[in-house]
């Protein structure tokens, strides 16, 4: 069964370190958005929109949680049992979406709460806010497709 | 045709009918001012021309803006009208009907009187609320004494008694009391209220020695208390206060039901605001004018197919205009007025929010349309949510009159819900795996490497049309060498790459792909001087192809997007389908499936939209499309407040 508590780790560290990164860049673009409010509440929509894309990384967190679980048949089934060398492959295959999830997250949170900023000033820019944020996302949708092309390619 | 071709046009009139003239160009808005004073010939004119005329009718326009502005502001603080979340996009505007509007247009003046009761009101609201701090402040200041019974006129000295009220920190008390009893043990001393930092209290002492208590004062920090110009008992003056404090909140009440009467007026304020900045805006392009004692000057840009309607206006509304139009010339700064079909133009959206197309260039939009629309539908890929977004959208354009960006962007989203719908077809997922239906095509969850090859020979397709333009564009422009070395041999280069990694085009790829490095050595330095630098940087060229390998494999985000969507679909309905069983059961499994499901439609939407947006502006555009031209501006009546609608028949 020791495979198995590696498969949990890695679950575990891919739900809460990619979560954590999506709380701290929504929380940063939050405190921007909360300044821009007090100035025009017509604005929140707007900036809701923003807050809302460094969410991503802790939801793509949890899909791979998801899917080890349902791997490892927490989830529609049986426990499996896991050998060890399984149990690292799946700990590694958590890996990516992990650290780039939560490191991504934070900087996207930067790049959107400095979108803020911009649409204090030119609401008509929203659009240009948001690619920019959207690129920093790039990274962390390729660590996604990483993740879960790795656990995909395990058999067990 | 995307782009609209533009005309100049120049007009001459009488001096008489100026007026009538730029009120018809507001009308009509269907011209871009020029602003004469930045055209190339102004030093010529200047010469002949009168100076501005004094813009003593601006200022009294302005004035009156800025009191209706108030208006709207005071009754905005008081009564607010809430936008609610969709009209933070797309902006909300009251409708009125064109009769409504010239009725309160002729009652202008009306708004003068609303101003004068909002001043008014205003005054009196800032007045009350500084009487009540006061009272509000004086009664905290009383309410610690109310059990002192003595009319406050009779705490005064006699010859031979001083009476005081007297304060002094809590815990400091019983100090006191001790070391009265020892300096002067015949006094009165009565504790009124103890609070938590202070106790209040009253003392009788006699006058003989009130140098020794005023010291024990002194040590202890026994502050004296008074209370100027009140009389009776404490009980009666809190009870006084407390009915002013009543008064005047009857009074703010009086007050705001004189708003309230107001706020009947707020659409009528807000049609005569609309009214004056049409207005100041006329005010305004009179001053891009050139004129004489007698005529005057207006150059302006106009889209081809309106030229008609407005040469037919000026000819039936005027007398003396003379309307000369013409080609712009090939330097010249047109603006770009974008043209797209019925299903197209919801793509202009996407166009517009990375840049106007330059005068010159083709619209990209037409082009960009079916591959946002294949895209966004791989990207959220669930039919269910297709049909469901697709919904939402028919019921806001219903619900709501939108226009312009808005109502485009809604369409997007129609359009991108139809495809979502037939991308859940192919891979067979509804609602995630909620309803099970076999996939037409297949399933990527079952076969993700499959679905990522797709992915790229989609974008593979993305990227050759963007560089198909640009070899359009060279080859239109007249650079026919250009398109076949910057985009010929790239084609030849990386076509020949692929088909080496197919077994059974392996060999006529790799002579394609020879063929093609050693073209692009051979003419990538072409524009350098010297042999070795042509040839160096000839070669640095071929690095290049990294960029096209990343640009390819950022298509991969289609799948990832599309698999996140229907994993978390599926993650709700096991984490619903563990529950269940009996009523309460039900409840709660329905609750979960509406919630999950929403959230995740909504944040799958985002993600669809600006993921496909960034696959065209990064991916796409950058192969051709450089963008920065002027949007087209018309001069005309835009309103803030009110849509005016169609005269009623």
């Amino acid at each position: 069964m020791t495979g198995v508590v590696l498969a949990f780790l890695g679950a575990a560290l891919a739900v809460i370190l990619a979560g954590l990164g999506s709380a701290i860049g929504v929380g940063l673009v939050g405190e921007c958005a909360a300044g821009v409010i007090t100035e025009d509440p017509d604005k929140f929509g707007q900036t809701l929109l923003l807050q809302a894309l460094p969410g991503t990384q802790g939801i793509y967190g949890l899909l791979t949680g998801f899917l080890i679980m349902q791997k490892v048949g927490i989830i529609g089934g049986a426990l499996v049992d896991l050998t060890l060398h399984q149990g690292f492959y799946i700990l590694m295959a958590a890996l990516p979406i992990t650290v780039v999830g939560y490191l991504s997250a934070i900087c996207q949170g930067k790049a959107a709460a400095a979108g803020v900023g911009l649409i204090a000033k030119r609401p008509e820019e929203l659009g240009k806010a948001i690619v920019y944020a959207v690129m920093v996302e790039t990274y962390a949708v390729l660590a996604l497709l990483a993740s879960i092309m790795l656990l995909f390619g395990i058999v067990i | 045709m995307p782009i609209v071709d533009m005309q100049k046009i120049s007009l001459f009139a009488h001096q008489q009918e100026k007026d009538q003239i730029v009120n018809i160009l507001q009308d009509l808005g269907s011209v871009e001012l020029v602003d004469l004073k930045e055209s190339r010939d102004w030093e010529e004119m200047q010469a002949l021309l009168r100076p501005e005329e004094a813009t003593e009718e601006t200022a009294r326009l302005e004035t009156s803006l800025g009191e209706i502005r108030y208006c709207l502001d005071f009754l905005q603080r008081h009564f607010p009208l809430r936008k609610s979340f969709v009209e933070q996009f797309t902006g909300s505007k009251i409708s009125i009907s064109m009769e409504e509007y010239a009725d309160f247009v002729a009652r202008g003046e009306e708004a003068r009187n609303v101003f004068e009761v909002c001043r008014e009101v205003d005054t009196g609201l800032t007045n009350l609320r500084n009487e009540e701090t006061r009272c509000h402040n004086l009664l905290a200041g009383l309410l610690p004494w109310a059990d002192f019974s003595l009319p406050l006129e009779e705490v005064k000295d006699t010859p031979r008694l001083k009476m005081q009220l007297l304060a002094v920190p809590v815990d400091r008390l019983k100090d006191l009391q001790e070391n009265l009893a020892e300096y002067t043990p015949e006094h009165h001393l009565e504790v009124v209220s103890a609070g938590r930092e202070l106790a209040n209290f009253f003392c009788i002492y006699f006058s003989k020695d009130e140098m020794r208590v005023r010291d024990l004062w002194k040590e202890t920090g026994v502050t004296e208390v008074h209370f100027p110009g009140m009389t009776g008992t404490i009980t009666q003056s809190i009870e006084k206060l407390e009915g002013k404090i009543e008064g005047i909140q009857r009074e703010r009440e009086n007050l705001r039901q004189k708003v309230v009467g107001l706020l009947a007026r707020r659409t009528h304020l807000m049609a005569y605001h609309d009214h004056l900045k049409g207005l100041l805006a006329q005010k305004k392009a009179i001053g891009n004018l050139a004129r004489t004692d007698a005529a005057f000057l207006l150059e302006g840009w106009v889209p081809e197919p309106l030229v008609a309607d407005l040469k037919k206006m000026l000819s039936e509304k005027t007398e003396t205009a003379l309307l000369i139009v013409r080609d712009p010339e090939p330097d010249e700064d047109a603006p770009v007025l974008l043209e797209n079909n019925r299903v197209t133009d919801a793509y202009e959206v996407v166009t517009r929010m990375y840049s106007t197309p330059r005068r010159h260039e083709p619209d990209p939009t037409p082009l960009m349309a079916p591959f946002f629309f294949v895209f966004f539908g791989m990207c959220l890929s669930d039919a269910g949510y297709g049909v469901i977004l697709s919904l939402l959208a028919y019921f806001l354009t219903r619900k709501m009159k939108l226009k312009g960006m808005g109502k485009q962007l809604i369409k997007l989203l129609f359009l991108g819900g139809i495809s979502a719908f037939l991308a859940g077809i192919l891979m067979g997922s509804w609602f995630g795996d909620l309803i099970n239906i076999r996939p037409l095509w297949f399933n990527p969850l079952d076969d993700p490497m499959r679905m990522l090859i797709v992915s790229c020979i989609l974008g593979g397709v993305h990227i050759f049309t963007g560089m198909g333009v640009q070899a359009y564009q060279n080859i239109r422009g007249g650079k026919i060498l250009d398109a076949v070395f910057d985009q010929g041999l790239w084609y030849l280069f990386l076509i020949g790459l692929v088909m080496l990694f197919l077994p059974q085009w392996s060999s006529p790829g790799k002579w394609m792909a020879i063929a093609g490095a050693v073209g692009l050595v051979l003419t990538q330095g072409r524009s350098q001087e010297g042999i070795f630098k042509k040839f160096s940087s000839g070669l640095v060229s071929l690095y290049d192809v990294t960029g096209f390998l990343s640009d390819v494999l950022s298509y991969s985000r289609l799948l990832a997007l599309g698999l996140a969507t229907g994993v978390i679909a599926s993650a709700i309905n096991t984490m619903a389908g563990l529950l269940g069983g009996g009523v309460v059961g039900t409840i709660v499994v329905i609750f979960i499936l509406l919630v999950g499901h929403s959230f995740n439609l909504a944040i799958n939407t985002l993600g669809a939209y600006v993921h496909t947006s960034r696959l065209q502006y990064i991916e796409f555009f950058g192969k051709f499309f450089e963008g920065g031209g002027r949007p087209f501006r018309p001069f005309s009546k835009t309103t803030k407040f009110v849509e005016i609608g169609e005269r009623e028949a």
